[in-house]
């Protein structure tokens, strides 16, 4: 099936779930730093940590934005290819990062940052292989 | 966090395993309605109506908040970043599932974004 060239609204709707997609990490972050600390080898700890989290607003307001987002993929990839897509999406892989950073005064080292351009140049590569995957007829 | 890595890896993990499997029973389910995308109100609605009747699909959705509340254990432990980018792990997983699983055809590639995915997580799991 022919798809549309990337459009600037689409590149537009892109980014917003770029960002979109970065604020449900820091809610769910948000929503998992509000409560106590559990231990991994106490199961019931466990429960009750989770109990504590879904009655945080944090983690609504995260699950709410995965609905806006999957509504705004749906919108972008019936416009667009997935591997196209995919790549310009994969932004987030330095936002969530820089949000860590600046929001949750996390520390990441140069060798960490090294590690993480290589899971971007993969996630590319591996959405890229999608579309060699069309052009081959298949 | 360090004497606590392997822990955290583990979960992070089994969450990326948790994913895999709800998105192998989410495809096999929609596979099996054989549906073309169209711009047809009635026959999306018609569509979205015959996935929700499936077993799988709900298996999928069960898998799915699995994998949503041991996300939530892995970041009460964990700095975000670094479980962001270790839960990338997802696309090995997805990699061998799709190849063993549902038998697709892989091509250079997609191996060697798989493979610069593996080596990311190392670097981002060693600093």
């Amino acid at each position: 099936m022919f798809k549309k060239k990337v459009t600037l609204k689409i590149l537009l709707l892109l980014i917003v779930s770029d960002i979109l997609e970065t604020a449900i990490h820091f809610f769910f972050k948000k929503g998992a730093l509000a409560e106590s600390e559990f231990s991994v080898a106490d199961f019931s700890s466990a429960l009750v940590f989770l109990k504590a989290v879904f009655s945080s607003p944090f983690l609504w307001a995260g699950l709410l934005t995965v609905i806006v987002v999957f509504i705004i993929w749906s919108t972008v990839l019936s416009r667009i290819d997935l591997s196209v897509a995919v790549p310009i999406a994969s932004f987030s892989y330095i936002l969530v990062p820089v949000v860590s950073v600046i929001f949750l005064h996390e520390h990441i080292s140069v060798l960490r940052w090294i590690g993480i351009l290589l899971i971007l140049m993969g996630v590319i590569f591996v959405s890229l292989s999608s579309k060699e995957r069309t052009a081959q007829g298949k | 966090m360090r004497e606590g890595l392997l822990i955290v890896l583990f979960m992070i993990a089994l969450t990326s395993l948790c994913d895999t499997v709800n998105q192998l029973f989410l495809k096999s389910a929609i596979d099996s309605l054989n549906f073309s995308p169209q711009f047809n109100f009635i026959k999306i609605f018609k569509f979205i109506f015959q996935l929700l009747i499936k077993p799988r699909l709900w298996l999928s959705f069960v898998f799915s908040v699995i994998s949503l509340c041991i996300w939530l254990l892995v970041l009460s432990k964990a700095d975000l970043n670094f479980a962001f980018s270790a839960d990338s792990m997802h696309y090995i997983f997805i990699a061998l599932a799709s190849r063993f699983v549902l038998k697709e055809k892989f091509s250079y590639l997609r191996w060697l974004g798989t493979g610069l995915i593996v080596m990311g997580i190392v670097f981002v799991s060693l600093s």
